[in-house]
């Protein structure tokens, strides 16, 4: 029924226009004139241009009409079309949409004919607000597309044409008119901005962005007109611009530098690695720029290609290269003073990051950064060879003799160690290098390269360069290990095996510390006499002689020459007064590589502890001579019983004092030395026996016999903490020898008279009368010599017992848990502390 | 028409009314009641509001008025 539906159609319409036109028109002409004219209209518009949703539509009304403040009507209205919706069934209106949106667009219409704007701008933001589309009117109020659609304005009359073609262009129109808007206010055209932006990020000044250097960016001059947002974009397009010429600043300065100041080769492989990444930079600009040259396309243009490069778009494609960018500058800064490891250490330290991307570029650098460090720990590590022109290298070497190689030859400097690497494992490079260097220098041994290849193999890497690389540091440790491993053990052995470490220190503990007993008596005899003479007229020729001769009456010589070769006598520097006995010492000859261990100051102690052990030898001599002319069969009873009575008793008395106190003195001084011997050296020794075992490098060894030597002065009364007491023992020493020439005088002097009363078995005629000497005068010599020997015993007796008192008192005072044995053995019938106790 | 659909659309044409009047837009009901018919025909709104406006102002000369 199309037909009539078309027949309904226009008969509604014909009386639509009836009913339209003003009353008093010309009806006829005018009404067909309207008619045709209605019917264009009508035809021009088949679909409309909004989607059917009436309740959108309601709710723009009622927005409008809240806006314009009739909130009452708006709530009306609501009302109203809640209940015109609802209306269903036949006889309602089908297409209510339709409805509501005719009313809309007519009171629109009327609102806008009621205002004398006409400007383009209020005409779209009216349209905007009421929320439907920005309704490009088909009114007078539209001059600009009025002057754009002009040439289809012309033609048969009526505003019929112009209409048509007005309402067909609205959406391109608007379009045309932003594009004429965004005209006036640039100067400047896009792609020229872009292009100026790409010239910037590499660091040229373009035709309008240039460097400003009181702002210290790239910025658009002040003078060109553009909006205030491409001129914000701009700005922060640039920021890749100041970051690349902070990068490709430092680059420059270090190249420039390189010849004259020493930048080092981790500086420089820094700088390669970040002109890498620039290149890579360079090739996404070459890419832009290229695409920059596609006219940036107008919004109303259509577009096929999408290759063109506007400033949102570039803005886009920085995001990535910005970060790097950002990235690399950082690291610029942060590094600007520092060289060698720490700037790795510095690099490795902003490595630790949570973005993949920035550990995946900082892994990338770091490697290149690291290589020329790692180059140099493996060739340390495996070739003990330290070629560090700048010194970068976190192990510094000076120029030392050859017995001082293990101890300052080498050392770790920490500034140049890179975070990356720990202590220990610092440590540990530091120690394989340094035994390479000891092997190869002290001890010319040239097995360790065996050592080296062996343990490159077991870890997995080669020898050759090149081996190791950033990020595999428990790599490195593995190879460090395994080389350290090696390397010690071929070290200690060859200081076992080659130059019999243990028997040269066994030797030395024989020799200067007196444990070759028989030799030490034999040099005691011989040595003995000579010494008693003072410094200065004794030879040493003849000493070295006399130890000659008491090695090979000995059990010593039966040793291994080459210990004994190094045995010799030697004379400390004396000034006058001195007995031979206070500047005899003998000295063991040690050459490299064994004088890393028994250096100067080593053997000096040793110095100190044979003086001391020397000196208790004399004393315990001395007693042990004293002992010998005190043998009771010596004074034959003959000459004792002839006595008489009060001569006797002295006689008996003295010597027994005599003989009493050098009872107490034997006493103290054996006890004393089974402690030095046993309690104290021989302890000590099986001590460092043990670590000697245990001991897996040289540094280990070095500090077992540290600790050896310091148990042995300390214990010995040598230290510092006992000099009160080592003084009160040299006090009583004293005292012992000057108690051996008091015996001594006593003795002789009894035997004298012995055999000046002995009848004259000898005495031949002549001498008859000389060698009688009357019995009285005898009796008379013989009250005279006991009273004073008597009286000077009875004076050393005193002091030597307040002595000996004095020094037991302070034992129990001394940290060292050993002394206490000492005064136990000294005290153990606990004579002393009760005669203390009594006083 | 049945009374029923009469009443019903005697009752909608009568809040359409209304809202045309909230909405000022100058409709008189019987010229509100003919749009109606013929946006139910299926009419295009826009175009039958374009001629609201339009006719008019049919009878005044060809548009001049240039701003």
């Amino acid at each position: 029924m199309e037909v009539s539906d078309q027949q309904t159609i226009i008969d509604l319409v014909k009386e639509l226009v009836l009913r339209l036109l003003p009353p008093h028109s010309n009806t006829k002409s005018n009404s067909n004139q309207s008619l045709k004219y209605a019917m264009r209209i009508l035809s021009s518009r088949m679909t409309p241009s909004i989607s059917i949703d009436d309740s959108a539509i309601a709710e723009s009304i009622k927005r409008q009409l809240v806006n314009e403040g009739k909130s009452s009507d708006a709530l009306n209205f609501a009302d109203l079309f809640t209940k015109f919706s609802s209306k269903s069934g036949p006889g309602s209106i089908k297409n209510k949409w339709a409805v509501i949106y005719l009313l809309k667009v007519v009171s629109e219409d009327r609102r806008n004919e009621k205002k004398s704007d006409s400007r383009v701008s209020s005409g779209f933001f009216a349209s905007t607000v009421n929320g439907g589309l920005p309704n490009l009117l088909i009114g007078d109020e539209n001059g600009d597309l009025r002057k754009t659609l002009d040439y289809k304005s012309r033609g048969n009359g009526g505003g019929g044409v112009l209409l048509v073609s007005k309402i067909l262009n609205v959406r391109e129109s608007a379009i045309s008119e932003y594009v004429n808007l965004v005209k006036e206010e640039n100067e400047v055209f896009e792609g020229v901005l872009v292009r100026d932006v790409l010239y910037a990020c590499q660091g040229i000044d373009g035709k309008y962005v240039k460097f400003d250097k009181v702002l210290d960016g790239y910025v658009l001059g002040e003078s060109i007109k553009v909006t205030r947002a491409t001129r914000i974009m701009v700005r922060k397009l640039c920021e890749l611009g100041w970051l690349f010429r902070k990068v490709k600043g430092y680059i420059s300065e270090s190249m420039d530098q390189f010849p004259s100041k020493d930048v080092g080769t981790i500086g420089q492989a820094f700088c390669a690695a970040l002109q890498d990444e620039l290149s890579e930079y360079y090739k996404l600009l070459a890419v832009l720029e290229a695409q920059s040259i596609n006219p940036i396309p107008l919004v109303s243009e259509k577009v096929h290609s999408g290759n063109y490069l506007s400033l949102r778009r570039l803005s886009v494609w920085f995001a990535e290269p910005m970060a790097k960018m950002r990235l690399m500058a950082v690291l610029v800064d942060s590094c600007k003073v520092l060289r060698g490891g720490e700037m790795a250490g510095a690099i490795h330290v902003h490595a630790q990051h949570g973005d993949p991307l920035v550990q995946e570029f900082m892994r990338r650098l770091l490697r290149r950064i690291c290589s020329p460090l790692f180059e140099m720990v493996r060739s340390w590590v495996l070739e003990g060879e330290l070629d560090d022109i700048f010194a970068e290298f976190f192990v510094l070497g000076q120029p030392v003799k050859a017995e001082s190689l293990w101890r300052e030859g080498y050392r770790l400097h920490d500034g140049m160690l890179p975070s990356f690497i720990s202590q220990s494992l610092a440590q540990r490079i530091l120690r394989t290098g340094k035994s390479i260097n000891f092997l190869r220098v002290c001890c010319e041994d040239q097995g360790w390269a065996d050592a080296a290849l062996e343990a490159a193999a077991a870890v997995g890497t080669t020898t050759r360069r090149g081996g190791l690389g950033y990020g595999e540091t428990d790599a490195l440790e593995a190879l460090v290990v395994e080389a350290a491993k090696r390397i010690d053990k071929h070290l200690i052995d060859v200081m076992y095996d080659r130059y019999k470490f243990k028997d040269h220190c066994l030797a030395i503990k024989r020799y200067l510390l007196l444990g070759q007993g028989d030799f030490v008596q034999y040099l005691m005899d011989n040595v003995g006499q000579e010494l008693s003479e003072p410094a200065n007229t004794i030879s040493s020729f003849k000493l070295a002689g006399l130890l000659e001769s008491s090695i090979r009456s000995s059990n010593a010589q039966y040793d291994d020459s080459d210990m004994l070769d190094r045995l010799r006598v030697k004379m400390m520097p004396h000034g006058t007064g001195d007995r031979g006995w206070d500047v005899f010492s003998l000295d063991y000859d040690s050459r490299v590589p064994l004088n890393t261990v028994f250096t100067e100051s080593v053997m000096g102690r040793y110095l100190r502890i044979f003086n001391f052990l020397w000196k208790l030898r004399r004393v315990e001599h001395a007693l042990i001579g004293v002992w010998k002319t005190m043998k009771p069969n010596r004074i034959t009873s003959h000459f004792l019983t002839k006595q008489e009575g009060v001569v006797k008793l002295q006689f008996i008395s003295t010597l027994r004092r005599c003989q009493v106190l050098w009872n107490e003195m034997n006493h103290f001084v054996t006890n004393l030395q089974y402690y030095i011997m046993f309690e104290v050296l021989e302890v000590s020794w099986a001590d460092f026996v043990d670590e000697m075992e245990a001991a897996k490098d040289l540094d280990d060894l070095l500090a077992a016999h540290e600790k050896y030597l310091h148990s042995i002065l300390e214990k010995s009364l040598l230290g510092e903490r006992s000099q009160i007491l080592s003084k009160a023992l040299f006090a009583l020493f004293d005292l012992i020898l000057k108690f051996r020439t008091h015996a001594d005088r006593l003795y002789e002097g009894v035997h004298e008279l012995q055999r000046a009363a002995q009848p004259s078995l000898s005495s031949r005629g002549k001498t008859k009368s000389k060698t009688w000497v009357g019995r009285k005068a005898l009796t008379q010599r013989a009250g005279e010599l006991l009273q004073n020997m008597g009286n000077d015993l009875n004076a050393i007796a005193k002091e030597y017992s307040s002595s000996l008192e004095g020094f037991i008192a302070q034992l129990p005072l001394q940290q060292h848990v050993d002394l206490k044995f000492l005064l136990f053995r000294l005290d153990f019938t606990e004579f002393y502390s009760r005669l203390r106790l009594n006083k | 028409m049945d009374p029923e659909a009469a009443r019903t659309a005697r009752e909608s044409l009568d809040l359409a009314f209304h809202m045309s009047n909230i909405l000022d837009t100058g409709l008189d009901r019987h010229t509100l009641s003919v749009l109606i018919a013929l946006c139910d025909q299926g009419l295009n709104p826009e175009a039958l509001a374009a001629l609201v406006k339009e006719i008019p102002k049919e009878p005044q000369p060809p548009p001049t008025t240039q701003p």
